[in-house]
């Protein structure tokens, strides 16, 4: 850990939204244990990200595919008994990278169906019959105007596509 | 506006109150002070000019005496003290002396001795508060002495006599909780000869640790307590006996009180009046011989919680084996009376009355102990490990009845589901407990109560599978990390990891506890006959109320707060209430005993006299401008100040001469002026600042110092003590808390000539009068925001916040604040 600040980096999250509760980890491992994701692959352990990040492994943590595995279910964060935010200090770090370009591909895709059609996944004639099929109405139009707008205005243009495809 | 329970009722100490009318008769009398001057065999000499401070001393008005000496505070120095108070009519004293905390104790008695009230000597330390930190600039430091001389003189000519006074101290000791701690207490006291009232809200004694069976790390009985030493020989051939064989009942002066809890209290410390209810027990204790022909014919059966309701007892019981008293009671909740009455027409002693009422028994005694112990969190709340809805979910205190050989299942550890024996164990720490969500705290004894049981187990049934899930493994007791080790030597597995859910397969009827193993770094599916919750350990249950009643205070978790764990352990901030053992944290048994034993002193010192004296240093109110407002009683870190009623509906101020420490921080909260101390009146004060500041000497700016006479003034102490150099321009005044000082006193400091001004307590948390020292901080920033309205530099005013071993940053904040104070140039005063 030579070299490492790791205080830095934990600073840096705290004070970022989200970020507020990482320092209160003990390393109990109830969000692995309890992590749908974890189950699957040994590619994500939210308890191992937190401390990567505590102990300043700022690189591994953020230039890794592993913070972009999470799911968003929350069971982690529902069991902490530290009261660990940890879906939300994920997305802390996923923000963190993502100014810093470190974006998997796939979600550079997304973003650039969002600024081009307004919509994160493309709509097809399949899917449109489908959705006749199932008795939902037709889609509407996006406004594109509108989203473009909102977007230009919270920087998340910018922020997408400053450094395109620097992580795979 | 209430008034606080109890207060009115104290007694007064009227002896003294007549000796006070006569001295003031002798106050009117014309200050004559003697000033001594210590020069420390001539060490101090080298540096201040004691020619000079003598002929200074002697051109003050109102010294009528001035002597040098190498030391003034034992042998033929005080000597001289006393015959000038005897024979030159010296009445106040004025002693230039090194150590001021022990000489003015030596010197004030030697005074008394000869006749003069000891309270009016006023001690000074020019050695570590004047030659030592400015031995570089001797002529200044010599120009300082005569400072703080004149401050030390013109206070003396201000003092007056302080009397002492008697309060009575019934020799009678009320111990609340029936447990090892209540039990250790009230054994400890009845052998030192006090008349020791115990109560226990359950039938039986022992508590917690009676159920608990063994305690670690020695696996012994937990229910042992010392033996009693007082004429019962028999017994005390061997030093330690389970309670029911102790002797305990045979304590001559200890009664015991079963099914009674505390509902009302009044009086004060050395006399108060306890109302104690006592619930029926149906049968008397006296007549009762154990001999159980009325559970054999009782029809009622009942889940038996003492046995965590893993089997059934009968609605007349008795808790086996371990037990006091030993005679049976009956459950009022589950006995059908007169419908039934078997029991009565079958007990041989004609001891069961099922007509017994709910009594009211008056106690008159000095002190109270509380020893209510604590229990065992319910983690039914704790939804992701299912207890209480799958069966075979346990916790401790459930598996240490399995554990005990006279338990539900004769100490073989079973699945509650099917009864059969539990092979594979998993212990799940931390539940509940280290837990933001529930008990933020670690509750310190469940890993060695895992531990304990683990190996209970491993030795019984070597073959069992038993597993321990861990976040950390606390082991902080003498032979506690032993234990830890012995438990990894006997096979019991160690998983660092806690278990996210349990969770039940009822084809197999096994439970799979879910953990992560972090050191493998793999996810593991424990499976499980019985999973052992081990649980948080919280307050009892009347924790709350007996406070309110008690009038004491809970700390944030819900325990009997302790007013200091170090400086005053077992004490509350109620005067003559003790508390101890779990009552005030979750603790084992041995320390439980240790804790009991330490209440058990403090009462006993309290007490041991038939009645408390003490120096009346207290706080007196001139209900001439006292009125209605709340801030004395509510800030006095004693209680010792209460609202009484005038008439009119008009209120005023009184304090407990009893309660009352002296601190002073009720004046520094009084908005009229309406409270000053006995010992330090205002008049003192101001006559300290005005000639402390009366005499510069130094090139620069003057700076006063409050101090108060605890931590603060240990860090000015060990300030020159250590020989650190700060300037001479720096002058302290000493205050028993800062808590007293008022936004007034600053201000007077900047009139009378200080370019700035420090204020020196204990640390915030750390404050001798507890909440002192963050009344001073909030005094300085109300000042600071006055003295900018005036267009004066708020910079000129600093608390600091120091400890005796921070005589370095005394020295270091004194140097900033002149060298600051300079920067900003002399302060005008419109």
């Amino acid at each position: 850990m030579a070299g490492e600040k790791p205080l830095d980096f934990a600073r840096e999250i705290t004070n970022r939204l989200g970020g507020e509760t990482i320092t209160r980890c003990y390393q109990c491992g109830t969000c692995a244990s309890t992590c749908p994701v974890a189950r699957t692959t040994e590619r994500y352990n939210p308890r191992q990200i937190i401390r990567l990040a505590l102990l300043g492994q700022r690189d591994e943590v953020l230039k890794g595919d592993s913070i972009w595995l999470c799911a968003s279910c929350y069971n982690c964060q529902e069991r902490c008994p530290q009261k660990v935010e940890i879906a939300d200090v994920i997305y802390a770090l996923r923000n963190i990278a993502i100014r810093e370009g470190n974006i998997p591909a796939i979600y550079t895709e997304f973003a650039a169906g969002l600024m081009s059609e307004g919509r994160l996944a493309p709509i097809s004639k399949f899917l449109e019959k489908k959705r006749a099929d199932y008795g939902l109405p037709p889609l509407k139009p996006t406004g594109m105007e509108a989203v473009k707008k909102i977007l230009a205005a919270t920087g998340f243009d910018k922020v997408m596509f400053k450094k395109e495809g620097a992580s795979q | 506006m209430t008034a606080r329970k109890g207060s009115s009722k104290e007694s007064k100490g009227k002896v003294v109150r007549r000796k006070r009318r006569e001295m003031k008769v002798k106050t009117v009398e014309e200050a004559k002070v003697g000033v001594f001057l210590s020069d420390c065999g001539g060490q101090i000499a080298k540096i201040l000019d004691f020619e000079a401070l003598t002929n200074f001393v002697k051109t003050v008005p109102g010294v009528a005496l001035v002597a040098r000496g190498s030391e003034f505070w034992r042998g033929e120095g005080l000597k001289t003290i006393v015959d000038a108070v005897k024979t030159k009519k010296i009445n106040r004293v004025v002693v230039a002396e090194t150590i001021p905390k022990i000489s003015e104790i030596a010197i004030a008695k030697a005074v008394e001795e000869a006749g003069l009230n000891p309270h009016l000597v006023e001690v000074l330390d020019l050695k570590d508060h004047c030659a030592w930190p400015h031995r570089n600039t001797p002529r200044e430091a010599t120009e300082k002495a005569k400072a703080m001389l004149l401050a030390a003189i013109e206070k003396a000519k201000l003092l007056e006599p302080v009397e002492k006074a008697e309060f009575p101290a019934l020799k009678s000791i009320l111990v609340i909780g029936g447990g090892i701690a209540g039990m250790q207490a009230a054994e400890d006291l009845a052998d030192m000869g006090f008349q020791v009232h115990l109560i226990e809200k359950e039938p039986f004694l022992g508590g917690l640790a009676a159920k608990a069976v063994r305690f670690f790390p020695t696996d012994d009985c937990a229910i042992c307590i010392q033996s009693p030493a007082t004429d019962l020989k028999t017994v005390t051939q061997t030093s330690r006996k389970c309670v029911y064989r102790s002797g305990f009942s045979e304590i001559p002066n200890l009664s015991v009180l079963t099914n009674a809890k505390v509902v009302k209290v009044e009086g004060g410390p050395g006399n108060f009046k306890v109302t104690v209810e006592r619930k029926p027990r149906y049968v008397d204790e006296k007549k009762c011989v154990a001999c159980d022909l009325c559970t054999s014919v009782c029809p009622v059966e009942v889940p038996d919680e003492y046995n965590a309701k893993l089997i059934k007892r009968k609605a007349i019981y008795i808790n086996k084996p371990l037990v006091y008293p030993p005679a049976y009671a009956i459950d009022a909740k589950a006995c059908k009376f007169h419908e039934c009455a078997k029991c009565v027409e079958v007990c041989p002693t004609k001891a069961v009355n099922l007509d017994q009422k709910t009594e009211h028994v008056t106690l008159n005694v000095g002190s109270i102990i509380v020893a209510t112990g604590f229990r065992e969190y319910d983690p039914s709340v704790i939804k992701e490990y299912h207890y209480g809805e799958y069966p075979d979910v346990i916790t401790h205190l459930e598996l240490a009845r399995m554990l005990d050989a006279f338990g539900p299942t004769g100490g073989v550890p079973v699945k509650p589901s099917d009864r059969k024996p539990a092979k594979r164990i998993v212990f799940v720490q931390c539940v509940g407990s280290r837990d933001r969500r529930w008990n933020p705290y670690c509750s310190s004894i469940c890993c060695m109560i895992s531990l304990k049981h683990a190996t209970l187990i491993k030795e019984a049934y070597p073959d069992a599978d038993v597993t321990i899930c861990y976040i950390d493994i606390r082991t902080t007791g003498r032979e506690h990390e032993y234990y830890y080790e012995k438990a990894r030597e006997m096979g019991v597995k160690f998983v660092k990891g806690r278990p996210s859910e349990i969770i039940h397969d009822p084809a197999t009827n096994t439970l799979i506890v879910e953990v992560e193993d972090e050191l493998l770094r793999r996810l593991l599916e424990l499976e499980a006959d019985l999973v052992v919750l081990a649980t948080a350990m919280v307050p009892s249950e009347d924790a709350k109320e007996l406070a309110q009643i008690l009038g004491i205070e809970l700390d944030q978790d819900g325990f009997f707060k302790e007013y200091n764990a170090k400086l005053r352990p077992t004490e509350t901030k109620r005067r003559g209430i003790f508390i101890c053992g779990g009552a005030v944290f979750p603790k084992d048994a041995p320390t439980a005993s240790l804790h009991a034993h330490s209440a058990a002193v403090k009462a006993a010192k309290f007490l041991m006299n038939g009645k408390i004296v003490k120096d009346l240093k207290v706080a007196v109110v001139n209900e001439d401008y006292c009125g209605n407002c709340q801030f004395c009683p509510v800030t006095c870190p004693y209680n010792a100040i209460t609202l009484e009623p005038k008439g009119d509906g008009h209120f005023v101020a009184k304090v407990s001469e009893l309660i009352c420490e002296g601190c002073g921080v009720c004046v520094g909260t009084c908005p009229v002026g309406a409270i000053e101390l006995r010992h330090l009146k205002p008049s003192q004060i101001s006559a300290q600042i005005k000639a402390l500041l009366s005499i510069n000497g130094t090139s620069k700016p003057l700076v006063l110092a409050f101090s108060c006479s605890e931590c603060g003034h240990a860090a000015i102490d060990s300030s020159g003590m250590g020989m650190m150099s700060y300037p001479a321009n720096v002058r302290v005044l000493r205050v028993p808390c800062t808590g007293i000082i008022q936004v007034q006193h600053i201000l007077e400091a900047f009139k009378a000539g200080a370019q700035g001004v420090m204020v020196v307590g204990c640390k915030p948390d750390g404050c001798h009068y507890e909440v002192g020292s963050q009344k001073a901080q909030k005094k300085v920033e109300m000042a600071k925001t006055l003295l900018q309205a005036c267009g004066i530099e708020p910079e000129r005013l600093e608390m600091f916040n120091l400890v005796f071993i921070e005589g370095d940053k005394f020295a270091e904040a004194a140097k900033a604040v002149t060298e600051r104070v300079e920067r900003l140039g002399l302060l005008q005063l419109a």
